[in-house]
């Protein structure tokens, strides 16, 4: 995999632009952090459809509410600890109950945003966000599925949400996949067992399957970038094909994504070894990204723990 | 250009009265059969929503997503009785519609819902939220350069809410003169008189701090009414315009006047009868 150059909020905010040529209805709401979530570029190339609403992340998003009421498509933008939680009520009632046409550009996802602590790290937004009536959420993974979700959220009618990241990663994908809503992408295939994961996550994942395989196991990793609503089959038809599943997530275990895989395979009687990788009911700390990772039990190192465990109970069970 | 209403003043202000008798009687109506409802806050504010929707909004109740309407957002949104008669006056729905107010399966809601209800422009109900919906919604007539003015009706008690300066600052930033903020000034908020739940000092001053020209009127007296509405249509500049009105919580029914429990309570049948007496001047 190739080094990114660029982080996923980068990425979103300069297709934004690229779109925005061709695209003249959609309008940018920021609050004060245009700088850091490169929406101010789009302020730049088309300055009447660029409001700078300040530190007002809850009147911000009511705002885009009344902007949006006659169906205009509007961004708002700022950090996932603001939107999914200073502006909660408004993006629930105003926005996802009368359905209306608002896209949430979500940076600093669960602890990417290490070094500033937990008060800037988003680890609750996407149980928040996905128990609203309406949303869809979404987290790509690198800076061309950023790029492609930007299309994809303004040609999604109604409220979507997107987690986007502070820090450049790993370059995943070329230029030939292509996203949906309830999408996913098999990013590596494997037999022994499903490791089902989204946004910085992937390569954490990709880097557990790589270690993995020294040891003769064969993990399949899906990329889950539609978290709500998920692929459900894709996840069936892996599953199916491994026996066996862990969540692995940057976002506490409580009502994640790890919650909604299991509930649905639950719902359907398909009963397999299980596990989940995620904050386990703590807040993070600050620190560098990668140690912050390891410390809270997220990095490659814990997913492969984690998966040589549940195939340890996959075994006893076949036995 | 909009024009001045040519109607002879006498003819208009009693025509409004009127029509504002017809209101408060159906505000009374449907929260009696509903057994449900607020009808303090939505008596208080009768006048000022009867001017609007009978007089000075440009509005089509055929055409209710029509492009070049002026908009209302009510703020205080547990106050829609007032908004619901006005609507089913007007046509937008039959009036029998309102004997369904918080019923199942009614398109009258407990709080005002955009996409259940004809002629809402926009869901509230989650006090504090107006003023901003009203910012969105007068950057849009910019952005589409149409003329439209969104009305927004706050209560009084709502501006303990944080977010209603936040939205001040931003329609005076963006010089929103397409913006009339009206404020329900009843002087009661749930559970007592706003200068003791919480004293918001003057609030011309503080809408005149944030950059908005500001007016007052008596919001019971048609004819100041319709002069201070005419007024901030008209004034000239750059400004948000808010208008302060003086009201009286419950007015039109003497034993609800200024009495907090009225916030959110329903008449039982003796003071159905008693209420709307006091309304019509003929028994229910």
């Amino acid at each position: 995999m190739k080094k990114a150059t660029k982080p996923t909020r980068k990425a979103f905010s300069e297709r934004m632009v690229e779109y925005g040529k061709d695209h003249t209805d959609f309008v940018v709401l920021e609050a004060d952090i245009g700088y850091s979530t490169y929406t101010h570029l789009f302020g730049k190339a088309f300055p009447s459809r660029y409001f700078n609403m300040g530190i007002a992340e809850a009147n911000m998003v009511s705002t885009a509410a009344g902007l949006a009421a006659d169906g205009r498509p509007v961004i708002v933008s700022s950090y996932g600890v603001f939107l999914s939680m200073r502006a909660v009520e408004s993006m629930r009632t105003y926005v996802c109950y009368p359905n209306l046409n608002v896209k949430f550009l979500s940076s600093h996802g669960g602890v990417t945003a290490a070094i500033d602590g937990a008060t800037h790290q988003a680890t609750e937004d996407m149980a928040i966000v996905s128990s609203f009536p309406n949303m869809k959420v979404l987290c790509p993974a690198d800076s061309v599925s950023a790029a492609k979700i930007l299309d994809l959220s303004l040609e999604t009618p109604g409220p979507v949400f997107v987690r986007l990241m502070r820090d450049p990663l790993y370059e995943i994908y070329d230029d030939s996949y292509t996203f949906k809503i309830g999408g996913s992408h098999v990013v590596r295939q494997g037999s022994d067992i499903t490791l089902v994961t989204y946004g910085d996550m992937v390569f954490q994942s990709l880097e557990a399957a790589s270690l993995l395989e020294e040891k003769g196991i064969s993990v399949e990793v899906i990329d889950m970038y539609s978290i709500k609503p998920i692929d459900k089959e894709t996840l069936l038809a892996s599953v199916k094909k491994t026996g066996a599943v862990v969540v692995a997530e940057n976002h506490q275990k409580k009502n994640g994504l790890g919650y909604a895989v299991p509930h649905y395979l639950a719902k359907i009687d398909c009963s397999v070894p299980f596990s989940h990788i995620g904050l386990d009911d703590t807040f993070a700390e600050s620190g560098d990204y990668l140690q912050v990772l390891d410390a809270y039990g997220l990095s490659a190192r814990c997913i492969t723990k984690a998966i040589e465990s549940t195939l340890a109970r996959k075994k006893k069970e076949l036995t | 250009m909009r024009q001045i209403s040519n109607e002879p003043m006498n003819s208009r202000i009693e025509r409004l009265e009127a029509e504002a008798k017809n209101v408060r009687f159906h505000i009374v109506d449907m929260i009696y059969k509903a057994q449900s409802g607020h009808p303090g806050g939505a008596l208080s504010a009768t006048d000022i929503v009867t001017a609007l929707y009978f007089d000075f909004m440009r509005i089509d109740p055929n055409n209710p997503s029509w492009k070049d309407r002026d908009r209302f957002v009510l703020s205080k949104g547990h106050a829609c009785p007032v908004q619901y008669a006005s609507l089913a006056l007007k046509g937008y729905f039959p009036i029998a519609e309102l004997d369904t107010l918080r019923k199942f399966d009614s398109i009258l809601q407990g709080h005002p819902v955009k996409q259940k209800t004809p002629g809402i422009d926009m869901t509230t109900g989650s006090l504090g939220h107006g003023l901003s919906i009203g910012v969105g919604m007068a950057l849009e007539g910019r952005l589409t350069q149409k003329d439209f003015f969104t009305y927004v009706l706050i209560g009084d008690g709502e501006l303990n809410e944080g977010q209603n300066w936040e939205a001040a600052a931003a329609a005076a930033k963006f010089s929103l003169h397409n913006l009339i903020a009206i404020i329900d000034r009843n002087r009661l908020q749930m559970d007592g008189f706003t200068d003791e739940i919480m004293p918001m000092g003057s609030i011309s001053d503080k809408f005149r701090s944030f950059g908005w020209d500001v007016l007052e009127m008596d919001g019971h007296n048609m004819l100041d009414i319709v002069l201070t509405l005419e007024k901030a249509r008209l004034i000239q500049g750059n400004k948000p315009i808010c208008i302060v009105a003086q009201t009286i919580k419950g007015k039109g029914v003497s034993f609800m006047e200024n009495i907090r429990q009225w916030h959110g309570k329903a008449p039982n049948e003796q003071e159905y009868k008693q209420a709307i007496l006091e309304i019509k001047g003929t028994e229910a």
